[in-house]
C-alpha cells in the first residue's frame, strides 16, 4: 500500500509532463492484466524483468483482443506451453493462432498510413507500454514508408515476438 | 497458401537470409563419432514402477493369495507364453513375431539403488546417472547435468537431434536439461508433452495464416529493428532454444502432427491404428515415433506412467502394461521399418523403479490387492532391456539374477553415452559404468 502511495504521489509530482500515468496495477504472476490504466515506462532499460509464461500470454491476449484473456484459455495456453520445451516456438505458434482470430483488434493499413506516427506511438504504447525515442519512430516510419506491403499486421507479429516484448 | 505451406516456405526464407552458418554449442560442426555403436538410442523410461513379479517373472496375479495363474503380459519384449485362463485384461495380439528379448540382452535383475522411490527422483536417477536424495516430484531441473546435456555438450549435436518426450507434465517437462553451472539449457534436449498439444492445441492453434515467405521477411525485418534497440536478447529466456531453421522445421511439425491426429492419419500405436484403447503411454509412443520419423534423433528418450494406477487397481495395471508393452513393440516394428533407423538403432527399456512386495490393502473389482512404491527391498528391483542390431548387441543374452543383480539405473546413462560414442568424454563424470556385457 505504501509502495502504491509513493507511486501516486510521484506520479502526481511529474504529471505536468505527461510521461507518467499512475498504476493500481503490480506484475506478478498469475495475474490477470486489466486493459487499462497501465503503467507507461520512460524508456525500455526500465525492463529489466522477464514475463512468466501466464504473463506473457494474458498480456499478448490483451494487447491483441483488447479485452482480458478468459480465464480456461490462459489455463489451456499456459499448458500447451509448458508442453513445448522451446518457448519461442511456443510463443510463435501461440502468436499465430491470436493472430488468425477473427476478433483481433488491429487496424487496417489504410488508416495506419494515414497517420504513420500516430500508428507507431499507439502501437509502441499498446505493447511496449511506453512512446517511440524519435528515433525509433523515425526507423519504423522509414520501413513502413518504404513498403507499402507492410501491413499493421506484420508490425504487431513483430512486436509480440521481439526481445522487449518479453520483459518488463 | 495454407498454413503448412508458409511454414515450410518461411524456413526457406530463414535458411536463405541467414549470413552465417550456425554454430553449433560445442563450437564445432556436428560430425557422427567413429566410436558410435550405433547412429540412434531410444530409451523408453518405464514411469510408474514396474514389478519384477509382473515383468520378468511372469507372475501375473499368481502373486496374490488364492491365486495361481501365472505368465507373460509383457509380449512383444518378453518370451514366453500368455496367461489363458483368469483373465483380468484385454488381450492384444503382439506385434513382434520375435520378442525384443531374442533381439538384445535382458539384465534380468538390476537396481534401483539408496534414491527415494519416488517418480522424480527415478527419473532423474535414470536420465542424469545419479542418484538423488530429493524426495519430492519437483518442478526443478535436476542438479546434475542430463544425458541429452552429456549427448550434445560433447558431440556437437544440435538441439534436434535429443528429444525427451514425456506422457504427462508435473515434474517432466523439467528433465530436457539441468542446472548444473558447465551444461544447462545450451546443451538441453527438445521437449514435447505430446498428449496436451494433441488434444488441447488444435483449438487454439488452428485456422490458415495466408502469409507468403516475403510476409515473414517482413516480419523478421520489423522485428529485427525492433531488437537492435533493446539491450536484453531474447535468447536469454530460460529452457532449451532452437536456432531459426529448426524452430520451423518444429513448427511445422507440430501443426502437421496435430492436423494428422485432427483427420485420423496419424499413426497410432494399437492393434486398430487408431486412438481406439490408446492408452496416455501409447499416445507418447505414437507421438514419439512422429518424432523419429520426421528428426531421425541420434537421442530420444520416452516415458510412461500409466502403470502407475497400481496404487489402486491392480488390474488396470495389468492392462496398461500390457499395451505399454504393444507400444514399445509398435515403435521398434516402425523403427525397423525405417530405412534411416533400422539396423541402426538400439533400444532400451527400462521401469523407473519396482513396486512394494506386499499389498496396500486397496483391492480392485477383481478382488486384487494394490501396490505402492514406498521403497522397500522390492521396489529397488528393476530390469532392463538392451536390444539393437545383431553384431552389435548380444542376441539373447541375459544376465542378473535375484541373488546376484547386475546393473543399476544409473548405469543407463553410461551405457547410452557408450553407443552413441561419447563415454569416454563423461566418464569421470558419472557414477554408473556402461552395461557392457550387452554389446558385441
Amino acid at each position: 500500500m505504501k509502495k502504491f502511495i509513493l507511486i501516486a504521489l510521484c506520479a502526481s509530482l511529474v504529471a505536468c509532463k505527461k510521461e507518467i500515468n499512475s498504476t493500481n496495477t503490480t506484475v506478478v504472476d498469475n495475474y490477470i492484466y486489466e486493459v487499462n490504466p497501465q503503467e507507461v515506462y520512460q524508456s525500455n532499460a526500465d525492463k529489466d524483468k522477464q514475463k512468466t509464461s501466464n504473463q506473457y500470454i494474458s498480456i499478448l491476449y490483451s494487447n491483441l483482443f483488447q479485452t482480458a484473456i478468459p480465464l480456461q484459455e490462459i489455463t489451456d495456453l499456459s499448458q500447451i506451453r509448458l508442453a513445448i520445451g522451446d518457448k519461442q516456438i511456443a510463443d510463435e505458434l501461440i502468436l499465430n493462432g491470436f493472430a488468425n482470430a477473427p476478433n483481433i483488434q488491429i487496424p487496417s493499413n489504410s488508416q495506419m498510413r494515414a497517420d504513420v506516427e500516430l500508428f507507431i506511438e499507439q502501437t509502441y504504447l499498446r505493447f511496449y507500454l511506453r512512446k517511440p525515442t524519435a528515433y525509433e519512430n523515425l526507423q519504423l516510419k522509414q520501413l513502413i514508408d518504404e513498403d507499402p506491403d507492410l501491413t499493421p499486421q506484420h508490425i504487431y507479429q513483430s512486436f509480440a515476438l521481439s526481445n522487449e516484448y518479453k520483459y518488463y | 497458401m495454407d498454413r503448412r505451406s508458409f511454414i515450410q516456405k518461411a524456413a526457406l526464407t530463414a535458411a536463405g537470409s541467414l549470413v552465417a552458418p550456425y554454430i553449433l554449442p560445442s563450437g564445432r560442426l556436428f560430425a557422427n563419432s567413429p566410436n558410435r555403436v550405433v547412429n540412434h538410442v531410444v530409451f523408453v523410461l518405464f514411469g510408474g514402477g514396474l514389478r519384477q513379479q509382473e515383468t520378468v517373472e511372469q507372475a501375473y496375479i499368481s502373486s496374490h493369495a488364492g491365486q495361481n495363474t501365472s505368465g507373460n503380459i509383457l509380449n512383444n519384449m518378453l518370451a514366453g507364453s500368455a496367461p489363458s485362463q483368469n483373465l483380468v485384461y484385454t488381450q492384444w495380439n503382439p506385434i513382434l513375431s520375435n520378442p525384443l528379448m531374442n533381439q538384445g540382452t535382458l539384465f534380468k535383475e538390476m537396481r534401483y539403488e539408496n534414491s527415494p522411490t519416488g517418480h522424480y527422483n527415478a527419473h532423474t536417477n535414470a536420465i542424469t546417472g545419479k542418484q538423488t536424495a530429493t524426495g519430492l516430484n519437483l518442478n526443478v531441473n535436476p542438479e546434475f547435468p542430463t544425458i541429452f546435456e552429456y549427448f550434445r555438450k560433447h558431440t556437437g549435436a544440435a538441439a534436434t537431434d535429443a528429444w525427451w518426450i514425456s506422457d504427462s507434465l508435473g515434474p517432466y517437462p523439467s528433465l530436457n536439461y539441468s542446472r548444473h553451472p558447465n551444461y544447462g539449457a545450451l546443451y538441453g534436449a527438445n521437449y514435447l508433452q505430446p498428449s496436451t498439444l494433441l488434444f488441447l492445441a488444435n483449438q487454439y492453434f488452428g485456422g490458415n495464416l495466408n502469409y507468403q515467405p516475403d510476409d515473414v521477411e517482413r516480419i523478421d525485418k520489423v522485428r529485427n529493428l525492433l531488437d537492435r534497440n533493446f539491450e536484453r536478447m531474447g535468447e536469454a529466456l530460460p529452457g532449451i532454444q532452437n536456432n531459426r531453421i529448426d524452430r520451423e522445421r518444429i513448427k511445422q511439425f507440430i501443426l502437421n502432427t496435430l492436423d494428422r491426429s485432427q483427420n485420423g492419419t496419424l499413426p497410432i500405436a494399437t492393434p486398430t491404428n487408431t486412438y481406439s484403447g490408446a492408452t496416455g503411454d501409447l499416445v507418447n509412443i505414437s507421438a514419439a515415433w512422429q518424432v523419429l520419423e520426421t528428426f531421425k534423433p541420434s537421442l530420444t528418450v520416452i516415458n510412461t506412467t500409466n502403470s502407475d494406477v497400481c496404487h489402486t487397481n491392480f488390474s488396470q495395471y495389468i492392462q496398461n502394461l500390457h499395451k505399454a508393452d504393444y507400444g514399445v513393440g509398435w515403435l521398434w516394428d516402425k523403427i525397423q521399418r525405417d530405412p534411416v533407423l533400422a539396423n541402426n538403432t538400439i533400444l532400451i527399456c527400462m521401469p523407473e523403479h519396482g513396486r512394494n512386495l506386499q499389498d496396500n490393502n486397496v483391492f480392485d473389482s477383481n478382488g486384487l490387492g494394490a501396490f505402492d512404491h514406498t521403497g522397500d527391498q522390492n521396489s529397488r528391483r528393476i530390469f532392463s532391456l538392451i536390444a539393437g542390431p545383431a553384431g552389435k548387441i548380444v542376441q539373447g543374452g541375459g544376465f542378473g539374477s535375484s541373488v546376484a543383480p547386475v546393473g543399476r539405473t544409473i548405469d543407463i546413462v553410461p551405457t547410452i553415452a557408450h553407443a552413441l560414442g561419447f563415454y569416454n568424454d563423461i566418464a569421470g563424470m558419472v557414477a554408473g559404468q556402461p552395461l557392457l556385457q550387452a554389446f558385441v
